[in-house]
């Protein structure tokens, strides 16, 4: 014998219920990453070690070796800066583009799409994981780095964090994209996404300025929008220093940028739609 | 054991994209302290490195580096993996089934890491010097062989616990994400250990990959070998050769024995 509920569950609608569903999509992201306890504490630890490694090999061509400079550096900015942004994309292209493998892997994608909550959420869901876990790596290691390269110069605070709020929304939207390739090509996305990040560390130039890389190769960095969102990003911050910013002058880059963050997640979410419907009428939703 | 090396290397040849990017990566992450440095550093880059490190050849001191940690987490990823992989698709049970010994296996599984490991690491080092422009056979190229065929073995060692401990806590991804980056500081991927503090130093010269790496360096680039001449370095490779190995089948063979007693083979 079944009993009726007393109570009807209360049937959201517009706002009030996309925002739930991001909430309880996030949620869940969360719950699952803290019930890992093991995978939990081991990428913590993991940034960590190689923020060490990275500034110490950065070190050994220093006057002082392993010793931090007193008082304002602009390596330490250098490289901070670049470094937030690089954890970022990072975890875009895995969290968001390439948790959509998982999800298929599972096989729970396509119980996702019978369910009636919002597609575009679950992928809003891990923008906003993303945002809370790396947002809080983030500024850990910087300030470790900081300990140990020399403290952080931090000008025009304002309009660095717009800067970076740009890049991000960009950066996001490029995970959608990547989302919607890695539907196309299953495994291979993991390929792709560890070339990506790789292409990124040396055309976008996160840990080193432009003017390191050869001529022709900071055309490459110049035809690629995220570089400005790094050059103008830590350009800012650093208080536009002699040579800074380098890929173009500061007002062109920042039209590049917000056009970037305006621009991308939708051209992203676009193409991850285009890519999802493509993928239900082939039945290859849960092939992997 | 020649049969299990085959069958992952037929396998991999088959994803030529994966082996590309393994030749890629450590010139890529070699090149991120290179070029930080003579762009920060200037004309005083050489001068600076070698005040630090001991040589002015940054560029092959830091591509050995690079190169060996591709050799070390080569040697955790395939025989961590390869046990998880196992657990994953429920075939260990089979495995454990079967007459042949997981010892023979396991040796298989090494051998054709070493294989890759060494193909795209001697790629890697020779594209990188192409790339940025020195000399790769510069210094005594045979002695550095020496160190790394000798420090190939202890070092599967290791990877042999720790393929244990994978065994023990059902997990591998996150745990060898976390011991590669371990290993490349404690082993000085990209600086020399002496910048550690006192009792971190004393832990990485307990691993193997130091010696190796540290051994390479000298052997090619002259910074120095840890006790003054070579062969008393390469000795300290061979004691690890002659315990870590046996050291670590005992351990793995008592996780192994501790798992099927317990139900945990086929859970995962």
């Amino acid at each position: 014998m079944t009993t009726a509920p007393k109570t009807q569950p209360k049937l959201m609608t517009g706002m009030a219920a996309w925002w739930d569903t991001l909430v309880v999509s996030t949620q869940k992201e969360l719950t699952i990453m803290l019930r890992y306890p093991v995978e939990f504490v081991a990428s913590f630890a993991q940034v960590f070690i190689i923020v060490i490694v990275l500034t110490l090999a950065g070190l050994m061509f220093s006057k002082n070796g392993a010793v931090p400079s007193k008082g304002t550096s602009n390596i330490a900015g250098l490289v901070v800066y670049g470094f937030i942004l690089f954890m970022f994309l990072s975890d875009t292209l895995w969290g968001i583009g390439y948790n959509v493998r998982r999800e298929q892997k599972q096989g729970t994608l396509e119980q996702l799409y019978l369910s009636p909550a919002s597609k575009s959420l679950t992928l809003l869901s891990r923008i906003m994981v993303t945002l809370i876990w790396t947002g809080s790596l983030c500024i850990l290691s910087g300030v470790l780095m900081s300990t140990m390269i020399g403290r952080l110069p931090f000008h025009n605070l304002p309009l660095g964090l717009f800067i970076l709020v740009m890049a991000l929304s960009g950066t996001f939207g490029t995970g959608f994209a990547f989302a919607a390739l890695t539907l196309r090509v299953r495994e291979t996305g993991q390929t792709i996404a560890n070339l990506a990040q790789f292409a990124f560390m040396v055309l976008c130039a996160p840990f080193f300025p432009f003017s390191a890389l050869p001529d022709w190769l900071r055309w490459v960095s110049r035809a690629i929008p995220l570089s400005y969102g790094v050059d103008a990003f830590r350009s800012t911050l650093m208080g536009f220093p002699n040579g800074f910013p380098e890929l173009a002058p500061f007002g062109l880059e920042l039209v590049i940028v917000i056009a970037f963050g305006v621009l991308m997640p939708m051209i992203g979410f676009r193409l991850y739609q285009l890519e999802e419907n493509r993928a239900r009428k082939k039945g290859s939703l849960s092939e992997y | 054991m020649l049969a299990e090396t085959r069958l992952r290397l037929i396998n991999i040849a088959r994803y030529p994209g994966q082996m590309a990017t393994e030749i890629i990566i450590p010139i890529v992450f070699a090149s991120m302290p290179m070029l930080l440095g003579r762009a920060t550093a200037g004309a005083d880059a050489a001068a600076n490195f070698a005040a630090n490190t001991g040589t002015t050849n940054y560029v092959a001191y830091l591509l050995i580096g690079s190169n060996v940690f591709t050799l070390v987490s080569n040697a955790f990823w395939h025989i961590a993996y390869w046990l998880r992989f196992e657990q994953e698709t429920g075939t260990l049970e089979a495995i454990y089934l079967t007459p042949t010994s997981t010892r023979l296996l396991a040796s298989g599984v090494a051998v054709y890491s070493v294989t890759r490991g060494l193909i795209s690491s001697s790629l890697a080092y020779l594209i990188g010097c192409l790339v940025f422009q020195v000399d790769p056979f510069e210094g005594n190229v045979l002695l550095a062989v020496a160190f790394i065929f000798v420090g190939l073995i202890p070092l599967y060692g290791v990877a042999m616990l720790f393929g244990a401990l994978v065994l023990k806590v059902k997990e591998s991804n996150a745990l060898i994400g976390l011991m590669q980056w371990v290993v490349s500081f404690l082993m000085g991927i990209f600086f020399p250990i002496s910048v550690m503090p006192l009792w971190i130093k004393i832990i990485a010269l307990m691993f193997p990959p130091t010696w190796m790496t540290n051994g390479v360096r000298s052997a090619l680039l002259g910074v120095g070998f840890f006790f003054g001449k070579w062969y008393l370095d390469w000795a300290v490779l061979w004691a690890f050769m002659m315990v870590i190995p046996l050291f670590s089948f005992r351990v793995f063979h008592r996780v192994e024995q501790g798992i099927q007693r317990n139900e945990g083979v086929g859970q995962f």
